[in-house]
């Protein structure tokens, strides 16, 4: 049996062990990865060849349907549609003389769809270039794609220039939040300590603050090779990072000033009143002034708002675990490195 | 009412102190003068956009080094004689009131330096000289709390300087911004937007200071 104030620890491995799980092994939805060639002109036979992600294009067998779709609804389906393997598939369509758009250059999505992968989307998959409006008149076949078939399985989303790296929500952003968690339960024994002089709240806001830095060095280094993977850089000199090394110099400046005290107690009473300071300065720090620049983070410079487009619903049946799992499992930590300073600290009031 | 007659007396106390012990106070004004005249030397000719960091990031230093100071006289039998006498936000508000006004004195001179070395790419004065005294009150606030903390703890200014910088960074990215506005180098329309920002860090940064010092202060 497991103690009544030990079910919180359990719950938080099990919760961290089914994120592991979870969030590496179930696979991501089919999804195009690159058409070739991404460009045609409007009247022309357009043969192009599509490469998929996860995809069973020979499996599917006659199942598949593709389509070319622009952005107010009308759309042309493939006249022709060639399996090479499993992940390429050579496509023709024959684009009208008349494109339905005004512009010179139209973006048009391709859909496929087929009953063992379900759909696949590419937004702006081919450019066309339309340079004379054709008079003639011209029986285009409009359709609209319908009938979508589901392949029922559970995955997660195929985002282009993510692809597997979307796993790195379950790890990257809990890692924060979990971080942010410390930092304050930090805050609240610092603000307990110089209400009640406890010895033993200045040491646990000291815990939570060493657990802290440790989530925000993980959550720099799991950013850091997200960055390399998605915008190309370890360190893009993004607004977000460079804040959160500022967030963390802060806090690394707290431990300088826990050792140049000699005395206990008032070690204890400028550090607390210094962790509380800290850390309303972290609130302009992190939420602020970030909304002020562009950033590559999701929800800032004309990117997505992280949340809304970004996590579906199978991402959150592993995102809202894995927040509550890691947070669980830093306070788990924290109060390890309680009892472990308690201890030191004895021994050196034994000595 | 009784408290701003503290305020007021202590904040002549302050003045009184730093006139009677010239010594600091000429430091501070030739550790300006010199620095003004290193920068220039090196770089010759400055650009509005260098010169706009530039004058920041003096200022970040010269108000490290004028504030390290601010609590070294509140030591040992002092100290009990003020504890039986004053209320500590009394004391930290003239200090306050007292650090930004030398800051801002160094700051006008800082950048009558630059425009008598160089010239002078303000643009719009009455926002420069508002961010001006922003910029004070905020360095004001941040370096008088923290060289209070130091004070306890006897260390070098180094001490200061480490636990400073990474603190003052919103308030100074915020001073950059505006005062690049006041140099015309952007063109923005969230100006007051910004200011708003830069006020609530330094009301926010003063209101917390406020709370806490009592806690150093008690020995």
């Amino acid at each position: 049996m497991i103690e009544k104030g030990k079910i919180w620890k359990f719950s938080g491995v099990i919760l961290i062990v089914y994120v592991i799980i979870a969030g590496l092994l179930i696979p991501l939805k089919p999804g195009i990865e690159s058409v070739e060639p991404s460009y045609g002109n409007a009247g022309e036979t357009l043969k192009i060849q599509v490469t998929g992600y996860n995809t069973h294009f020979k499996e599917a067998g006659n199942t598949l349907r593709a389509w070319l779709k622009w952005d107010n609804g009308k759309a042309i389906a493939a006249t022709e549609m060639v399996a090479l393997d499993e992940r390429r598939m050579n496509l023709t369509f024959s684009i009208p003389n008349n494109l339905p758009e005004n512009t010179e250059v139209q973006a048009v999505t391709l859909l496929i769809d087929s009953e063992t992968d379900g759909t696949s989307v590419l937004p702006s998959a081919i450019f066309l270039t339309q340079t004379e409006k054709v008079i003639a008149a011209e029986e285009v076949p409009w359709v609209k794609p319908s009938n979508f078939s589901n392949n029922g399985l559970i995955t997660f989303p195929f985002r282009n220039i993510l692809g597997e790296t979307i796993r790195n929500t379950y790890f990257h952003v809990p890692l924060w939040f979990g971080m942010m968690f410390l930092f304050l339960f930090a805050v609240i024994h610092s603000i307990k300590y110089l209400r009640k002089g406890d010895a033993e709240s200045d040491l646990k806001a000291e815990a939570y603050t060493q657990t802290g830095i440790f989530y925000g060095l993980l959550g720099l280094i799991t950013g850091a090779l997200w960055a390399k993977n998605t915008w190309g850089a370890y360190w893009s000199w993004d607004i977000k990072q460079n804040m959160t090394v500022v967030a963390l110099l802060i806090y690394a400046a707290y431990f300088i000033l826990r050792a140049s005290f000699e005395d206990p107690e008032k070690r204890a009473r400028v550090c607390a009143a210094y962790g509380i300071f800290a850390f309303s300065t972290l609130i302009p720090l992190l939420y602020v002034i970030p909304r002020l620049t562009d950033s590559l983070h999701p929800g800032s410079g004309g990117n997505p708002a992280f949340g809304s487009q970004d996590l579906d619903n199978t991402m959150r049946l592993v995102f809202y675990p894995a927040v509550i799992g890691f947070t669980l499992f830093g306070f788990w930590l924290s109060s390890l490195q309680f009892r472990y300073l308690r201890l030191q600290k004895l021994r050196e009031d034994l000595d | 009412m009784k408290d701003l007659h503290f305020i007021i007396l202590l904040l002549r106390k302050e003045i009184l102190l730093e006139f009677r012990t010239r010594s600091a106070i000429s430091g501070i004004f030739l550790y300006v003068i010199s620095t003004l005249f290193v920068v220039y030397e090196t770089f010759v000719k400055i650009q509005p956009n260098v010169w706009n960091t530039l004058f920041w990031i003096i200022l970040l230093f010269v108000a490290v080094n004028a504030m390290v100071k601010s609590f070294v006289q509140e030591k040992g039998n002092r100290v009990l004689y003020y504890y039986s006498l004053l209320n500590p936000s009394h004391v930290l508000i003239a200090k306050i009131v007292y650090n930004t006004l030398l800051l801002l004195v160094l700051s006008l001179l800082i950048w009558g330096l630059f425009i008598f070395f160089g010239d002078n790419p303000v643009k719009d004065l009455g926002l420069f000289l508002l961010i001006l005294f922003l910029g004070s009150f905020g360095f004001s606030v941040t370096f008088t709390f923290l060289a209070s903390l130091v004070a306890a703890s006897n260390q070098s200014s180094t001490l200061l300087a480490v636990l400073s910088f990474p603190l003052i960074i919103p308030i100074i990215l915020m001073l950059v911004k505006i005062s690049a506005h006041a140099l015309r180098l952007i063109q923005d329309t969230a100006v007051s937007g910004d200011i708003a920002i830069l006020v609530a860090i330094d009301l926010l940064l003063c209101g917390v200071a406020l709370l806490l010092f009592p806690f150093i202060w008690r020995d």
